[in-house]
């Protein structure tokens, strides 16, 4: 083990698939997937639009509250922190809507509450995306830095690849990664206005994809640099690429997608030989598979390892799915198993491959990870299992 | 390494060159201190876009219209081309982001009998819609980040882009603060998290400050030399037990510097703490009344002493309502 590498020490996950990363692994791998439904939760407005969501019995300002809470002490556990290791670190957190469910909860609560009452408009109050991350260093006394990158969909993704370069600078000495998106009507509404909702399925690469599903979810990632005794996980570089193209799609004729990967590769000096699996973006709209599955086509030609897309069991966790999926994946790698990519039924021509549909080994190697957001932010990342 | 930077000499490898700045206030009048009241706010900044941009952008809202506007007025002071060929990296700082459009949008979402929320709205509330549109009108492709967290927004990330051009990963820098006001004055203070405790008394306002940043350019106005962070454990709450460690950081060659030394008092800097730094042989200037109270401020104090300022060591020096502390130390030509 290099003193310069960086390895992943913790990691704790709450998906619509379980309260903790194990859970949702060994729901992932049995294949207990269930399809996403219209929502429980009190504030949600809408009776159609469909979604992951996580269960909770109580009020969705505690089950948010309780999802961070939950992935932290999770991703603590495992790392074996101590309460000093904890204080001395930094904090990113990814996140597009922050605690912006406290509004929502709160406005429909008053409607609910004063049903004879011509209901108000509602108001913005939340302090902006950088308020999780002040719950998070105030709850745990942390003194280390403190930052929120608010990206869209690779917002946690974009802070992993930010962490791993903070950490081989030597600017931080850990950093935990947060991902947190609670279910919020701004979102279900957004893309539901944007037309990229499928309202049936998530089909990531499917010929009979229609759009994505928002999976609720928060997960967080421990990464440190040095000597780790038993860590498994390398985290052996990522790349964040600006497509300045286009806002919604990063190329439909995958250049960027194969430029990006290879960047990635040739950064951490892994052969595409060298890849066990791909965890892709997938996220069942028609732009996105298409430039992503075009892009990993032009890169790997027929040698592509398997490519899971795990948003069509646990949804679209946006700016919360770097963290989430990588930390759900590890868990899967741990259990020795790779879950199939979920909602797939046939191929589609234009990409031209099918994700992988059976459970395959986990075994030692890299495994690569792509997102591709909104506003033309590119991410990519190896995690090598050792 | 990380928080509590504060007691180390400055690092040379970590000197900062400004090669331009350019400041935008409420009353959205290009590197000026114009007159602007509160209860007139927000302007139509269409007058702006027109003399930045030199076409209108009517598809977006007054938060990608003001970093926009901030950022490429920035980049005009250079020459045509200056970017050309350089590794560039954007670092876009907002307390709140885009609440303008965020704020119309759930209006139409919480309707009563349903409303018809706009795409358009949408896609342009993310918080990187603006960033990708200063991206792109930059056609900048490496290192672009939004970033936030509430009012030290700027200064993290200016240290992040500090830690990007001595890694050399990028060899020119982009660094802007954007915040908006949003009415009413009573919800943006509420968002702003001000109370008569926790912040100096000034109207609410709005601003998109940037500075272009490189290291050992030959043309430059000034230099950053330090950006760091404290935490509680480690100051007195007003800041003030931080006089003596800056004290160490600064040159000791240089007379002009040691005279001209001003400090620049963020919103949450309380008076006792401004009198305390004043005995120490400060010199307050303060900024704020030129641009209210926002959550990135800072960029427009900074942005502004840069620009106005001549053989000044300028000190920026905010806090944080979790007690959090942050100093920008710089230098003008």
């Amino acid at each position: 083990m290099n003193k310069a590498e960086i390895y992943v020490r913790g990691w704790g996950a709450v998906t619509s698939l379980g309260w903790s990363a194990p859970e949702s692994a060994r729901q992932l791998i049995a294949g207990n997937v269930r399809l996403a439904a219209v929502g429980n939760s009190p504030h949600l407005t809408n009776r159609e639009l469909k979604a992951f969501e996580v269960p909770f019995p109580g009020n969705p300002l505690d089950k948010s509250m309780n999802m961070l809470e939950s992935v932290l002490e999770e991703a603590f556990r495992r790392a074996n922190l101590s309460a000093k290791e904890i204080a001395e670190s930094c904090v990113i957190v990814g996140t597009t809507g922050g605690l912006f469910i406290r509004n929502e909860y709160e406005f429909t609560e008053a409607v609910h509450q004063n049903p004879d009452q011509e209901s108000p408009a509602i108001s913005c109050r939340n302090r902006g995306p950088g308020e999780v991350a002040e719950l998070i260093v105030n709850k745990y006394k942390i003194n280390g830095m403190v930052m929120t990158l608010s990206m869209a969909c690779v917002s946690s993704s974009h802070a992993l690849v930010v962490a791993a370069d903070l950490l081989r600078r030597e600017k931080v000495r850990r950093a935990i990664v947060v991902g947190f998106e609670p279910l919020l009507n701004m979102t279900l509404h957004g893309f539901a206005s944007l037309l990229l909702f499928d309202d049936d399925q998530c089909r990531p690469f499917c010929a009979k994809r229609a759009g994505m599903q928002i999976g609720e979810g928060a997960a967080a990632v421990i990464l440190e640099s040095g000597e780790l005794t038993g860590a498994t996980y390398k985290f052996a570089g990522g790349h964040l690429y600006n497509d300045i193209k286009s806002m919604t799609s990063a190329g439909l004729d995958g250049v960027t997608v194969c430029n990006v990967v290879q960047e990635t590769l040739a950064l951490a000096q892994v052969s595409i030989n060298h890849l066990v699996a791909i965890k892709a973006h997938g996220t069942g709209t028609r732009d996105n598979d298409l430039s992503e599955g075009r892009g990993l086509v032009k890169l790997f030609g027929d040698k592509l390892p398997p490519v899971v897309s795990l948003k069509g069991a646990v949804g679209h966790s946006l700016g919360a799915a770097g963290a989430v999926e990588t930390a759900v994946w590890l868990s899967c790698c741990e259990q020795g198993c790779l879950p199939r990519s979920f909602g797939f039924s046939e191929i589609d021509p234009e990409i031209g491959f099918a994700p992988s549909q059976a459970n395959i080994a986990a075994k030692d190697g890299a495994y690569l990870f792509t997102f591709f957001g909104f506003g033309g932010t590119c991410t990519s990342y190896l995690i090598i299992k050792e | 390494m990380e928080m509590n930077t504060i007691d180390k000499q400055i690092n040379p490898q970590s000197i900062l060159s400004v090669i331009s700045a350019s400041h935008i206030g409420p009353s959205l009048v290009l590197d000026q201190d114009a007159h602007w009241k509160e209860n007139e706010l927000p302007l139509n900044a269409d007058r702006l876009v027109n003399e930045v941009m030199g076409q209108p952008m009517r598809r977006a809202g007054r938060f990608i219209k003001m970093v926009a506007c901030g950022g490429l007025s920035c980049l005009k002071k250079v020459s045509p081309g200056y970017l050309n060929g350089k590794k560039t990296g954007i670092f876009l700082a907002t307390g709140l982001g885009n609440v303008d459009e965020i704020m119309p949008f759930i209006t139409e979402v919480f309707k009563k009998g349903g409303g018809f929320p706009s795409p358009n709205q949408f896609a342009n509330s993310v918080s990187n819609a603006a960033a990708f549109v200063l991206a792109r009108i930059c056609e900048v492709t490496g290192t672009v980040l939004t970033i936030s967290q509430e009012e030290l927004s700027f200064e993290t990330a200016l240290w992040m882009a500090q830690g990007y051009l001595e890694s050399g990963q990028i060899e020119l820098a982009l660094v802007g603060g954007c915040d908006i006001f949003t009415p009413t004055v009573e919800e943006y203070r509420e968002r702003v998290n001000l109370s008569d405790k926790n912040s100096r008394e000034f109207p609410m306002g709005e601003g998109s400050s940037w500075l272009l940043l490189g290291r050992d350019e030959q043309e430059n106005i000034g230099d950053i030399l330090a950006v760091g962070f404290s935490d509680k454990s480690r100051v007195s709450e007003d800041g003030s037990s931080n006089v003596g460690r800056i004290a160490g950081m600064i040159p000791q060659d240089n007379e002009t510097l040691k005279k001209n030394r001003i400090l620049l008092p963020g919103f949450r800097m309380k008076k006792t703490a401004a009198d305390d730094w004043r005995q120490h042989g400060w010199r307050v200037e303060d900024y704020l009344p030129c641009c209210g109270i926002h959550s990135t401020a800072a960029a427009f104090g900074i942005a502004r002493t840069l620009q106005e300022k001549s053989n000044t060591l300028f000190l920026h020096y905010n806090g944080q309502t979790s007690d959090r502390q942050a100093f920008v130390l710089g230098t003008t030509k």
